[in-house]
């Protein structure tokens, strides 16, 4: 009644005149209040009705719901994640649980050991019951234990024991990749490869969500170091390299070197395993770098394929004498200097070029500076200290100046790719070309080309000839150099392989340092005996996943080069 | 009647606060489910995590070469057996039968096919 009545009165407009009609008609007043309310109700409960009526019949899409967005708090962890290309985990931080003990809380000492020692065989029994017998409060048995071990402890049920949660650093793939990716402390920090290079970005708070990308392609990589292995076995060679690089982005595709290590665990790891053959390491490379010495000449317009040299007989510069490993003892065109490796023919002609012209274009392909790639194990090449005449020379065909493979293949890359020069690099970024720099012209380019397939078809390099992939390179074979000279016995034979020449999509290098000849080979350990067949074996197992296709050569693209080449 | 419409608001306004209270009490409970689903997605996508990286594990090429050379004669695919395009495939010869989906095989093939089927079903028994 009384909650009735306060509300009648607030509707009325003026509490003055009431008071008044009050004491004159007071069942009257009422009447009216009363009516008045119940008008004023009746209008809101209509209006309300209305509302509902209206609501019900709307359409469901119309209805507004309130914007409740559920908040799921994200997974946190302190490290990014590192893919492949195609988005292969290759390293990734997971929550792993670590073991500790309170001594103070344990029954049985000798008991307890022995039961996690079961679980934990890494595990000494006779620390293990000095810790839990010592008097301090906390004890650490072990770090970052595997889920299944974590299980079985759990299943102990000794209160003494309580596990406290940790990140821990996997690579998933193992050895795999180990030499890009690197490894990281106990503390996560990046050591080596691209956990120490990009360190500062995958730490970034705001990035870890952000996974980093590789431009590798973990399949290739793997098809990559099996069968190096398997040829570093086989010839019991003391190590090896090997690349994958797209020759139109220089992205790197796989990166091998060998022999290699863990990062999971790299307790007692060496230094020789650590050692990126492929980045760090330098090697005077040989034959390969003819191509190089070709592409300066045909590109400055010093010599056309159309000329030759005379390869009669030895060249003798000073003390030093140039002979050929595959002699042919007559006048040589330039084609046929290619293809049968001919290192007095090159020297002659890169005594045609020219000492400035040479070091320029070496500039150029950036093989005289640190190869501008996102690892910190890289090597700087070793230059001869006073580049004369015979320098010259012996550079033409790689020998006195010693690169890393990578500056090989990003220079190989820029040969035969249309001339354009790119960084090599290890993330995927498939904007970079063509903004590479030109350094040889499109028709050198493809004259190189002619004549890297013409060195496999024909030449040194037939043992690469993968059947339809038309492949095109140069073997490599050279002698290491010792105290005073050069050991004929230890070699550092390789080969740089392009395909499909027709156009050009990925260069495959692969070297063996050391290796021994066998008789599936005849005794030879050179490029073109051990280092062809592998980079042979990548592109077969390699090429239907990157997606060139095997088809019947074009013999017109080399004839008119390939006419010129006189077998005997 | 006045008695009625004081009883039919008493009872009116009762309802409509114990209906208040009751929505109170979903929401809230729905809040809680939200809220629950919410960390057991956490949960999930932790765990999703950690199979990921199993999985890569199981499936390292390495492993995958080791299983197949264990378990299937495959080798990697010879130049000859990779097929560029559609039209690099030879078109099929009218009358030749096809094993698979019964839409490819002709009719005899069939039931020549449960004729064996039926023989072979015969001997057993």
């Amino acid at each position: 009644m009384t909650l009735l009545s306060v509300k009648t009165v607030t509707p009325m407009p003026a509490p003055g005149s009431n008071c008044s009609g009050l004491t004159q008609a007071p069942m009257q007043m009422a009447k009216t209040r009363l009516a008045v309310g119940f008008v004023a109700f009746l209008g809101l409960f209509i209006l309300m009705a209305a509302r509902t009526v209206e609501l019900g019949m709307a359409a469901p899409g119309q209805r507004q719901v309130a914007e409740t967005k559920i908040e799921v708090p994200a997974v946190q962890f302190a490290r990014a994640d590192i893919v492949d290309r195609n988005g292969e985990v290759l390293a990734v931080n997971l929550q792993t649980s670590s073991l500790f003990a309170r001594p103070y809380q344990v029954k049985d000492a000798q008991a307890l050991a022995a039961r996690i020692t079961q679980i934990l065989p890494d595990v000494s029994q006779a620390e293990l019951v000095e810790k839990l017998q010592s008097s301090k409060r906390f004890v650490w048995i072990k770090r970052k234990l595997t889920p299944s071990q974590k299980w079985a402890l759990n299943a102990i049920g000794d209160p003494a024991l309580a596990f406290q949660d940790e990140e821990d650093r996997l690579y998933p793939h193992g050895r795999l990749a180990a030499h890009v990716l690197g490894y990281t402390d106990v503390d996560g920090n990046g050591l080596a490869g691209v956990e120490h290079y990009f360190n500062d970005r995958l730490v970034d708070p705001a990035r870890t969500g952000e996974p980093l990308q590789l431009s590798l392609d973990i399949r290739v990589q793997y098809a990559l170091a099996d069968e190096l292995g398997a040829a570093m076995r086989a010839h019991q060679a003391i190590g090896a390299a090997g690349l994958v690089m797209d020759v139109n982005t220089g992205e790197i595709v796989a990166m091998v070197s060998m022999p290699d290590y863990d990062p999971n665990n790299v307790k007692g790891v060496g230094d020789s395993e650590r050692f990126n053959r492929a980045t760090k390491g330098v090697y005077e490379l040989g034959s390969t770098f003819k191509t190089f010495t070709f592409a300066n000449a045909l590109d400055s317009g010093v010599a056309t394929l159309d000329d030759g040299y005379d390869a009669t007989k030895p060249l003798k510069v000073s003390r030093f004498l140039i002979r050929d490993d595959h002699p042919k003892s007559r006048y040589l065109t330039l084609p046929e200097i290619f293809a049968y490796s001919s290192n007095i023919g090159t020297a002659q002609l890169a005594l045609d070029v020219g000492t400035e012209q040479q070091q320029a274009f070496m500039q150029d392909l950036g093989l005289l500076e640190t190869a501008p790639i996102e690892l910190t194990e890289i090597g700087a090449p070793l230059l001869p200290a006073n580049w004369q005449k015979i320098s010259t020379m012996t550079i033409s065909y790689g020998h006195g100046i010693a690169v890393s493979p990578v500056h090989l293949a990003a220079g190989i890359s820029a040969v035969v790719n249309g001339g354009y020069m790119n960084a090599p690099t290890l993330l995927h970024n498939s904007s970079a070309w063509p903004n590479g720099r030109k350094v040889i012209s499109e028709n050198t380019s493809r004259q190189m080309r002619q004549l890297l397939r013409l060195a496999v078809s024909k030449g040194t390099g037939g043992r690469s000839d993968a059947r339809g992939y038309r492949v095109g390179g140069k073997t490599g074979t050279a002698e290491k150099a010792a105290a005073g000279g050069y050991n004929r016995k230890a070699l550092i034979s390789s080969f740089m392989g392009v395909y499909p020449m027709d156009d050009p999509q990925y260069a495959v290098f692969a070297l063996l340092d050391e290796p021994k000849g066998t008789k599936e080979t005849f005794g030879y350990a050179s490029g073109g005996w051990v280092a062809a067949p592998v980079v042979k074996n990548v592109i077969l197992r390699t090429a239907p996943l990157l997606g060139v296709l095997p088809k019947q050569e074009d013999e017109e693209l080399y004839q008119r080069v390939a006419l010129m080449i006189e077998d005997d | 009647m006045r008695k009625a419409l004081m009883s039919f608001a008493a009872v009116s306004a009762l309802l409509s606060g114990a209906a208040v209270l009751q929505l109170k009490y979903s929401v809230q409970e729905h809040a809680d489910r939200m809220e629950a689903i919410a960390a057991q997605i956490h949960k999930d996508r932790e765990a999703i995590r950690v199979l990921e990286t199993e999985w890569s594990y199981l499936t390292s090429p390495r492993a995958l070469q080791e299983k197949s050379i264990a378990f299937l004669a495959l080798m990697p695919p010879a130049p000859e057996q990779v097929i560029g395009s559609v039209t690099d495939i030879p078109l099929r010869q009218s009358d030749d039968a096809v094993d698979g989906g019964a839409s490819v095989v002709r009719e005899q093939a069939i039931s020549a096919d449960s004729e064996k089927t039926a023989q072979q079903r015969g001997e057993q028994t």
